[in-house]
């Protein structure tokens, strides 16, 4: 049996069904030996498509033994001892909408609805008007408008629901409605068990309930009648629940606003507040700890009292978390499903073992299955059921935490091979580094040499478009337009001197009068004023049908001097039409 | 077994059936549960989901029916919806959201709470901070709604506007950890880091979160209280010991301040916790360079080597580790990639001079470094060790011009006076070796005013009889004097440096990141530097930034190849 890495030795696959159809969380899911044969069953409150079939399954071994439909999305289920009749059967709660339907011997029992809510008398007065008929709809709309803005209660789902209607569907709703008393109802959100006053493994339990309304319920098993109300900071998603009711218990709930809240027996307002970064995922109570597996991809650990222990990094999102309690060997772990399609098994913060799966897993559920104590119950996401049963010689060392030097230290550093060229060219600089250094340092010189030449002779000969006379201060850009055989050509002349303005300039051109001809080879220059742009324009056309082109040089000249002012060089577009003859 | 699973699969495809029928057809069909249900729970159900099915019908079927039907509570799938949302999966949140919007005409604050949360996720801010504002008017109580518009806005961009609903927010919600953190995030953006310290202090107050240790940390950096950063940083990993960001960041700070004993602590803790902590190998592998400890240091750089594999910092030091072992090749090649990795960093270009005048390869060393000189002029190493090139290359004139560049920016002149009377020793060796050697009157000038500089009695040091009959090798003599500190402690200082201020997440306003960084001198003799009045970079040589750059690259090809 291999006893590291991967954990094939450690269960046995005994069923896998890809189809089984079964969409729902950890919180659905339970066992239970619902016969009283000592054989215990599978229960999985299945949400069907998610808005319909939603249904209650329960398995025996590998097959589906019953399947009853659910009026509404289960959002927990637990099965629980209601009573201390014989043969000890327990009960199936399943918690869906705003109310409890309790199973027994897999048969609808009873009904337990939440208390309705308290409603706005305002609201309440103002629907009592419409019924009354003293206020029209439109002045109803504008009265619930005021409630909601300034009301601590929030408005029921009758006038939510008619603030959002046209003003035409008003009346025929108020018409419709206004007959019913205003109720408003919650949502359970998550369900718990707790003994009542035995810690006996078959005790009487109390069903513990947390609703969107940010209550926790704590309803006697027998009754139905709430024995204690406490009041939470936020809706809660799950929790998990400890001791007993008559003598002490702690309920360890996790809300929607990202913090875990520990409830007592003496207050009906949270003992401790555990403020985590991020949402959390699940919540697994082990021993005197709770092991939180968070959105930012962390597991982490705290005490009851609130206290951080520990955090360490999973490899990707958590999306499912469960407790692996194996009281006869003594063994207690924390199993977390992740989004890479694997499920860890951890002791605190170590890392006892790591199996795949096929897909990724929604829920995992570990208990007694059948006769076998170690059983693991999953689904997947596409629906899948697989059960796993853990070998009786597994053992799960507490390896160290410290995983030692990680892999990478043993890469070797991608560092190139001494070659003989570089081993030569060293060499040669080695020998010749004098010279070398002297040649480039003389070639160095003879370039800058070069550089300072060439531009002081572009500087000299004017042949830059900006001119560089302090008098005459000129810019100059040409634009050629125009596919040929004519180009129009423009030139755009300013005078960037400060204040004076530059007269008596003209233009000319050069350019190889067998390729181009120009309409006005010589042009002169209006006044320039300071700052304006002064577009001459001209036409050239291209007498070459050979498909070639030259450069056009324009100088700006002032008159009665010989050199230019300015120099551009236009490099002319080769000519696409032919010349027409 | 086989029977078995074939049994259930045919109950599969019966069920499956069922629900491609028409809804109505199948309420007809499910037998109604026995036992103390009501029946109106059945009708109600049947009229549930026939109103699911289309709105047009539901008007129809609410019209004629003459009992009103019960409204589905608004609430009844935010447990779904958060359930769907908190194990990331987007797509299936999205769809149950929008089936819950149908049926509640827009009416369900939650769906659109975490409708807009996810488009935020998906960079879509502006949206999702339209959605928060339509959640806050459904429920304008609710101080989470207004944290989210906050929250957009500061996405946004939009520091200022963040502030004011953070403010409003606070009103509503008093002593929440979350506000008074982004409060102070936002002042932190805005650069207000007295009410960003304020505002994250009464954060710690509330609770304590390593968010906003390492925020406030940062703040106190950037204000440049370092001692006050340094408590922050402690406190914080008093409260959660094993955050690695954390212990890195002291870390460096105490390296930074050169109580080096602390910061291998805190470096190697976290090193500890995670050993694949990018920043805290390179910063622990640096110190270990600077005692010696190559091979160590080389375990730990080959583990961030795979995790980064393009950063120029720990090729840097990968490269001064190999020039510590004696690899002098492969030290070249290491820092010819951190060179290529990071072209304008004039440590590399420091390192590379050094290495290439080890290796007597001195028209190299020279263009390294000259780039270097070019990129930090500031720096009178640079100029000794340019000036020894230059010995080498028997340009006696640009080296000691060199020489007195490196003095005029050395504070402690002991450098450039090793070198000078190393200069000395060697002119006097020339002049002992051919007779009719003439030196050029400037040298002889400028070597005078240099001993003058250095407070060196000028006449003991020219006049000394040149029989130093050991007659060591021209190029080693020259080369020994820099080579031995820098070649192991100073340079591999300046790896460390190197490695520490690549840290971009720390930057200190006297931080390594700036100025010139010898860790072994006092940080503000580092500061003065650039106030010297300093002549400009005489000598030719120093102008060609731009010559080593090809040449290296060309020659790197040819390593690889």
């Amino acid at each position: 049996m291999s006893e590291s890495g991967s954990d094939g030795g450690k269960w046995l696959d005994a069923h896998y069904d890809p189809v089984a159809g079964l969409y729902t969380f950890s919180s659905c899911v339970d066992l239970a030996d619902l016969s009283g044969d000592g054989e215990s069953r599978l229960v999985v409150g299945d949400l069907g498509c998610g808005s319909y079939s939603m249904k209650l399954k329960v398995y025996r071994g590998t097959v589906l033994m019953s399947e009853s439909t659910l009026l509404d999305l289960p959002a927990g289920l637990v099965a629980f001892f209601m009573d201390l009749h014989e043969p000890r059967i327990p009960a199936v709660a399943v918690a869906s909408g705003p109310c409890i339907y309790v199973y027994k011997n897999l048969r609808p029992y009873f009904k337990f609805t939440l208390p309705g809510l308290e409603v706005n008398t305002l609201e309440q007065d103002v629907w009592q008007q419409v019924k009354e008929g003293q206020i029209d709809p439109l002045t109803l709309k504008e009265m619930l408008e005021g409630i909601r803005k300034k009301a601590n209660i929030p408005l029921s789902v009758r006038s939510t629901r008619f603030l959002s209607l046209e003003t035409s569907d008003m009346d025929a709703f108020v018409q419709l409605h206004n007959q019913q008393p205003i109720r408003r109802q919650t949502v359970i959100t998550c369900i718990g068990t707790l003994k009542k006053s035995t810690a006996d493994e078959d005790g009487v339990s109390c069903l513990v309930i947390g609703t969107e309304s940010c209550d926790v319920y704590v309803l006697d098993p027998e009754a139905f009648i709430i024995l204690s109300k406490m009041l939470l900071p936020a809706a809660p998603i799950t929790m998990d629940v400890t001791g007993q009711f008559d003598v002490e218990f702690r309920i360890t709930v996790a809300c929607r606003n990202g913090n875990i809240y520990v409830l007592r027996r003496e207050s009906d307002k949270p003992k401790y507040c555990i403020e985590l970064s991020s949402h959390p995922v699940g919540l697994v109570r082990v021993g005197k700890n709770v092991v939180v597996g968070c959105t930012d991809e962390s597991l982490q650990g705290f005490t009851q009292k609130g206290k951080k222990l520990w955090r360490i990094i999973l490899p990707a999102p958590v999306i499912t978390m469960a407790a692996m309690d194996l009281p006869t060997r003594g063994f207690q772990g924390v199993l977390v499903g992740l989004a890479n399609c694997e499920v860890q098994l951890y002791r605190d913060k170590n890392l006892l073992s790591t199996f795949k799966t096929p897909n990724v897993v929604t829920s995992i559920c570990f208990g007694r299955y059948g006769r076998e104590d170690g059983t693991l119950i999953m689904t997947t996401k596409g629906g899948g059921l697989m059960m796993k049963i853990l070998k009786r010689t597994a053992v799960f060392d507490d390896r160290d935490s410290a995983p030692g030097p990680p892999l990478a230290q043993s890469v070797r550093l991608n560092v190139p091979k001494k070659t003989k060229l570089y081993v030569d060219q060293t060499l040669r600089e080695r020998e010749n580094g004098l010279t070398m250094h002297r040649a480039f340092q003389m070639d160095l010189s003879r370039l800058r040499l070069a550089t300072a030449k060439a531009y002081v002779k572009a500087l000299e000969s004017s042949l830059t478009p900006m001119s560089s006379s302090l008098s005459e201060p000129i810019k100059m850009n040409a634009v050629v337009q125009g596919l040929g055989p004519s180009f129009k050509l423009t030139l755009n002349i300013q005078n960037t001197a400060a204040c004076r303005p530059i007269m008596n300039l003209a233009i000319s051109f050069l350019y190889d009068e067998s390729l181009y001809r120009m309409r006005n080879p010589y042009m002169r220059i209006p006044l320039l004023v300071p700052g304006l742009i002064y577009p001459v324009e001209t036409f050239v056309e291209c007498t070459s049908d050979k498909g070639i082109s030259d450069i056009i040089k324009v100088f700006i000249l002032h008159e009665g001097q010989s050199s230019p002012l300015l120099t551009a060089h236009i490099n002319m577009p080769v000519s696409e039409g032919l010349m027409l003859s | 077994m086989a029977t078995a699973c074939s049994v259930d699969n045919s109950k599969m495809a019966d069920g499956s059936v069922a629900t491609e029928l028409p809804v109505a057809i199948d309420t007809k069909k499910r037998r109604a549960p026995k036992g103390t249900w009501l029946a109106r729970d059945i009708v109600a159900l049947a009229t549930g989901r026939i109103s699911r099915l289309a709105e047009t019908l539901k008007e129809k079927t609410k019209n004629k029916s003459s009992v009103s039907p019960e409204l589905p509570i608004v609430e009844r799938r935010n447990w779904l919806i958060h359930q769907h949302y908190i194990r990331k999966d987007y797509d299936t949140c999205k769809v149950i959201i929008k089936e819950q919007l149908q049926e509640t005409n827009g009416m369900c604050e939650y769906a659109i709470y975490v409708q807009a949360l996810i488009l935020r996720l998906e960079g879509k801010i502006q949206q999702s901070l339209e959605l928060f504002q339509s959640c806050a008017i459904l429920n304008p109580s609710s101080a989470d709604n207004l944290k989210q518009v906050a929250r957009s806005l500061f996405l946004l961009g939009k520091h200022k506007a963040a502030i004011e609903f953070y403010h409003e927010a606070a009103r509503l919600c008093e002593k929440d950890w979350e506000i008074s953190h982004n409060l102070g995030l936002c002042y932190f953006f805005i650069k207000d880091f007295k009410h960003a310290e304020e505002h994250l202090n009464i954060a710690l107050q509330i609770n304590k979160h390593d968010k906003t240790f390492m925020m406030l940390g940062k703040v106190h950096l950037l204000a440049g209280e370092t001692d006050k950063a340094i408590e922050v940083y402690k406190r914080a990993v008093e409260f959660s010991p094993e955050n690695t960001e954390l212990l890195t960041t002291l870390g460096l700070l105490f390296l930074q301040l050169g109580k080096y004993q602390k910061a291998f602590e805190h470096l190697g803790n976290a090193l500890t916790f995670d050993p694949n902590n990018y920043k805290a190998i390179l910063a622990a592998g640096s110190m270990m360079q600077t005692h010696g400890d190559f091979d160590v240091a080389m375990n730990k750089y080959r583990v961030a080597a795979c995790a980064v594999p393009e950063s120029p910092p720990l090729w840097n030091n990968i490269g001064m580790c190999f020039f510590g072992k004696k690899k002098y090749v492969a030290a070249i090649s290491c820092l010819k990639r951190a060179h290529y990795l990071s072209p304008f960093d004039w440590k590399v270009l420091y390192n590379l001079g050094l290495v290439h005048l080890t290796m007597q390869q001195y028209a190299s060393a020279f263009h390294f470094l000259s780039a270097a000189i070019n990129l930090n002029p500031r720096m009178g190493e640079l100029y000794m060790l340019l000036a020894v090139a230059l010995t080498n290359l028997e340009d006696v004139e640009n080296a000691s011009r060199a020489y007195e560049q490196a003095v005029a920016l050395d504070d402690d002149k002991k450098g450039a006076l090793d070198q000078y009377q190393e200069m000395e020793r060697k002119v006097n060796l020339l002049r002992d070796g051919c007779t009719n050697f003439e030196f050029d009157p400037e040298l002889m000038d400028m070597a005078q005013k240099m001993g003058a500089a250095l407070q060196v009695s000028e006449n003991l040091v020219w006049t000394k009889p040149g029989k130093d009959s050991k007659s060591k090798p021209n190029s080693a003599a020259a080369i020994k004097p820099p080579g031995a500190p820098l070649g192991t402690n100073q340079a591999l200082g300046q790896a460390m440096s190197s490695a520490a201020s690549y840290n971009k997440n720390i930057q200190l306003p006297t931080g390594v990141s700036k100025g010139p960084t010898m860790p072994f001198e006092p940080e503000p003799d580092v500061q003065k530097a650039p106030s010297l009045p300093i002549d400009p970079p005489g000598p030719t040589e120093l102008a060609q930034s731009d010559n080593p750059k090809p040449r290296t690259s060309k020659r790197r090809t040819k390593v690889e190849d």
